[in-house]
């Protein structure tokens, strides 16, 4: 057997331990583990961006980060944006706007997004740098971006 | 009473969208169960060898691994050709390509299946292999299959064939090189495999469920009915999961008859992008001739597609390529050879356009290049070479229904581009220029398809009246389930959050053929108005009873039944509570079925599709001299849609083409050496990012009706096709060269500036 560690860590506002092996990577830590399989896996390199998740409010590709580094961090993932139900801002616009075809980059595009908004970055070529990270390959970007607007609108 | 607006055209969510923006979708890799296994597959390295002895002792023996499977254990036909047997699941004596399986192995852990799957190394004796597809040809080339490496030929003749004796003032030869390109959908191939006593469930990420079920069905040795396909969300396809899935998911099928316990299969981007099909390479030959006051004479096409090591739907593509390769022009001599070769390279299979891109490409580069011979404007050019209801035949001799769209979409993708007003983003330095890609488009499957465009619907009606919508064809991120859900709530008057329709399962309706050729919404849309109106005929007389007026005065709107014409109305739901009551049945299914065409394959005359549609993009580049980028400043997209069944899914369609399109146009390089692909990553194979994509305007023409419901006419592909001609157009006019290859990277654009590059003598 591998060697396991614990890890103690706050997934979207509640600290939880967990014993993983100590080559864990978060994406895994946060799908098997935690059970959160909104968080997507689609090169496993950190070219994609499908696993994106917050670490401290930082958007990471979650394949790409040791678990056992986050001891002590707080993760956010897509289901976390969830608060008492009512979807975010930038999840309910992704929808209204149609940035979401297939889904399977939504919920990376959707946390890139939303650190986007929360640093207040409204200025569209800043947004399509930012967003390069977070391939989609259905929609031409455009309606995401409309959903960042319309999201930023919201927000204020 | 406020009038209730008809979902038709309209904007409202689509069903899918909020459970993926939240991460409650639930794709294959998203689904385990107690027990499940992992699959691996171990594949060849090469792409011509024998293979001598193939050992996989060792591998039993590896930690966590509970199956290997041979070739010999394989229950049914070892064979997963999807039209001609030429493709092993499990390869015995030879491998022909980088990715021929060799063994499938189940383990407890995916580490301990891929471990075990890449330890498996048989002793292989290398054999010459075949690379070029015209050299394929050759009768010295070694041959993958019988005595030679043709495939199989296609042709268009019309007119006079032979250009030697037409008189033209201007013909222009050109070569064309044309490369292909991987579907790079976000979630990589997987499927779940569930066997239970006699029968077994494939979970899979796939276009077509019917596919996978006559695979599964082959190689278990088990009756069709015994084996359920239900498509799980899909994150992604563009014909990637068309035929290609049926050989993962026969691969964790033997793997689960094997080992009694349900096994996943989930492919690594790296795998993905190794072994899966990839869009045809091709080779153009054009001679092409236009008299002195620009109107063409004739167009002599040569196309080889290089089909990689086994035919897989390659007779498929080239036979949509084959009548394609002229384009909405009214040509009076016309001869096209489609030419299909087999070669060690990369499986080519079915991707959005199938063999119309790259004939599109070289059609509408070669009438710039006549235009500039001409001194015509190429706008000019194409106007006076179009189709028009005076001359309404294609190049297979079958008349048009709106032959006008051509020229409309053309008038409005340049009207909109030259109309665009944002600031261009490239530096001031860079070179400007605007190219034009004009397309007919044959909508639906082919005639040599036919058989397979049968399409099953059923609805039923709840007490509640809302409504339950299962069809054969399959939502892969395009839209399909809200282009149904659209259809139903418009043909019921309801509101479409009324309708649920859920995912394709091979047990709850018929065989509906593939979700391919734009026809998922065509066909599914019309055997979902077959079982609407099947099901009135037991709803209407319930609603006349309530309403006291004859069946057939019977209209429903605004979630009413009522008289029509204005009459009194009852709410639908007391209707669907009465027929509750009364126990009528509430179920009903439909059907779809087009008309047989005619169409002579020898001489490519008749009715390939059953009708068209026309699409026109035109494109603003900005090409750096010295380094050879291309920015795509702008992209005007017109067309010829029928009628909007959904609006945002029909912008997206469009936007989305467009830029995958780019990709294909300007960075999507498969590099190859020796079969196998050097570049296996989204680091090295670049698809368009936010920072790429350019603004595009999209026009959505509603002046001529089509065969779908509504009047719609598919808009997959056709949103595809035209992009890459418009921009090889439009870096053509920017530094006043030819290019003739796809894509045009930076090399081979400061390649062809050649002496008149700044570093010309660095370049050398």
């Amino acid at each position: 057997m591998p060697e396991t560690i614990v890890i103690h860590l706050t997934i979207n506002g509640t600290e939880r331990s967990f014993r993983t092996p100590a080559g864990r990577r978060l994406l895994d830590l946060i799908r098997d583990d935690a059970g959160l399989t909104g968080t997507k896996e689609g090169c496993g390199a950190g070219e994609c961006g499908a696993c994106t998740v917050l670490l401290d409010g930082r958007p990471v590709p979650s394949c790409l980060v040791l678990a056992a580094s986050c001891e002590g961090h707080k993760i956010t993932t897509v289901e976390g944006l969830v608060k008492g139900g009512s979807p975010h801002a930038v999840q309910e616009a992704m929808v209204e706007t149609g940035g979401v075809q297939c889904g399977f980059c939504t919920p990376g595009v959707i946390m890139t997004s939303v650190a986007l908004l929360r640093d207040s970055i409204d200025d569209r070529e800043e947004q399509a740098r930012r967003l390069a990270g977070n391939l989609c390959r259905c929609t031409g970007y455009k309606k995401i971006f409309q959903a960042l607007e319309v999201a930023g609108n919201t927000d204020d | 009473m406020t009038e209730i607006q008809s979902p038709l055209g309209g904007t409202h969510r689509r069903p899918d969208a909020m459970a993926k923006a939240t991460g409650q979708t639930r794709y294959v890799g998203d689904l385990a169960l107690p027990g499940m296994l992992h699959a691996a597959i171990a594949v060849s390295d090469r792409a011509s060898a024998r293979v001598l002895d193939l050992d996989v002792a060792s591998a039993r023996r590896m930690p966590g691994v509970e199956a290997v499977v041979t070739a010999e254990d394989i229950p049914g036909e070892n064979q997963v050709g999807v039209i001609f047997p030429d493709q092993p699941l499990l390869v015995t004596d030879r491998v022909r390509m980088v990715g021929d399986r060799l063994a499938l192995v189940a383990a407890r852990t995916p580490e301990e299946a891929w471990d075990a799957a890449r330890a498996i190394s048989p002793a292989y004796e290398d054999q010459l292999g075949v690379f070029d597809p015209e050299k394929a040809l050759d009768e010295a080339s070694p041959t993958l299959h019988g005595n030679d490496n043709l495939l199989h030929t296609f042709q268009v003749l019309r007119g006079q064939t032979d250009p030697d004796h037409l008189d033209a003032e201007v013909i222009v030869k050109a070569h064309y090189e044309i490369g292909g390109q991987d579907h790079a959908y976000l979630e990589p191939q997987a499927c779940l495999a569930v066997p239970e006593g006699d029968r077994i469930t494939i979970s899979a990420s796939c276009q077509c469920p019917f596919y996978i079920q006559q695979a599964v069905a082959r190689v278990l040795a088990i009756p069709l009915a015994s084996v359920r396909v239900e498509q799980a969300p899909t994150g992604g396809a563009f014909g990637g999961k068309e035929d290609y899935p049926s050989e993962p998911a026969a691969c964790a099928a033997v793997l689960a008859w094997r080992t009694k316990r349900p096994v996943r299969l989930l492919y690594s981007r790296e795998f993905d992008l190794q072994v899966t099909t990839k869009r045809h390479a091709m080779v153009v030959h054009h001679r092409w001739g236009a008299d002195k006051d620009g109107r063409l004479v004739f167009a002599e096409v040569e196309a080889v597609l290089d089909c990689g090591a086994y035919a897989g739907l390659s007779t498929v593509v080239a036979e949509r390529a084959n009548v394609s390769a002229i384009g909405p022009y009214a040509v009076p001599n016309v001869m096209v050879r489609t030419r299909i070769a087999f070669t060690n390279n990369l499986f080519g299979g079915a991707y959005r356009g199938f063999g119309a891109p790259q004939v599109s490409f070289a059609a509408e580069a070669t009438m710039d290049t006549l235009a500039h011979r001409l001194g015509m404007d190429p706008l000019e050019f194409r106007r006076i070479n179009l189709v028009t209801p005076s001359d309404p035949l294609t190049c297979t001799d079958q008349p048009l229904e709106a032959p006008q769209m051509a020229r409309a979409c053309l008038d409005r993708a340049v009207k909109d581009s030259e109309e665009h007003q944002t600031a261009m983003r490239a530096p001031d330095s860079w070179r400007r220029g605007r190219g034009i890609g004009l397309v007919l488009y044959g909508i639906n499957l082919h005639r040599g398809g036919q058989f397979l465009d049968r399409s099953s619907a059923v609805v039923i009606l709840q007490p509640d009246a809302s409504v339950i919508v299962r069809v054969g064809l399959t939502e892969m991120g395009q839209g399909n389930l809200t282009a149904v859900q659209t259809v139903t709530a418009t043909a019921l008057g309801i509101q479409p959050e009324k309708v649920q329709v859920w995912q394709p399962d091979t047990t709850t309706v018929a065989d509906s053929g593939p979700t391919v050729a734009s026809r998922g919404s065509h066909s599914s849309g019309r055997a979902v108005l077959d079982a609407i109106e099947r099901l009135r005929r037991r709803l209407d007389p319930i609603a006349a009873e309530l309403l006291s007026c004859r069946p057939e005065d019977v209209e429903l709107a605004e979630s009413c039944a009522r008289v029509s014409g204005g009459g009194p109305s009852v709410p639908l739901i007391d209707v669907t509570r009465e027929m509750a009551a009364r126990r009528i049945e509430t179920i009903s299914t439909g059907w779809y079925r087009p008309e047989p065409r005619e169409f002579d394959e020898a001489t490519g005359m008749g009715e390939p599709y059953a009708s068209y549609a026309m699409a026109c993009h035109v494109v603003d580049v900005a090409v750096d001299p010295d380094l050879g980028l291309v920015r795509v400043e702008h992209v005007a997209a017109a067309h010829d849609v029928g009628r909007v069944l959904h609006h945002t899914a029909a912008e997206g369609q469009v936007e989305g083409g467009v830029v995958q399109a780019m990709g294909w146009a300007l960075t999507e390089e498969l590099k190859l050496d020796q079969g196998r692909l050097l570049n296996p990553s989204f680091t090295d194979y670049l698809i368009p990012t936010s920072d790429d994509a350019p603004p595009v305007t999209v026009a959505l023409l509603e002046d001529a009706p089509g065969h779908g419901p509504f009047g719609s006419k598919g808009l997959g592909e056709p949103a595809f096709i035209p992009t890459a001609a418009a921009i090889r157009n439009a870096v053509c006019a920017a530094l006043d060269v030819e290019i003739n290859r796809l894509p045009l990277t930076p090399p081979v654009i400061v390649k062809a500036l050649a002496k008149n590059h700044r570093f010309k003598d660095l370049i050398e």
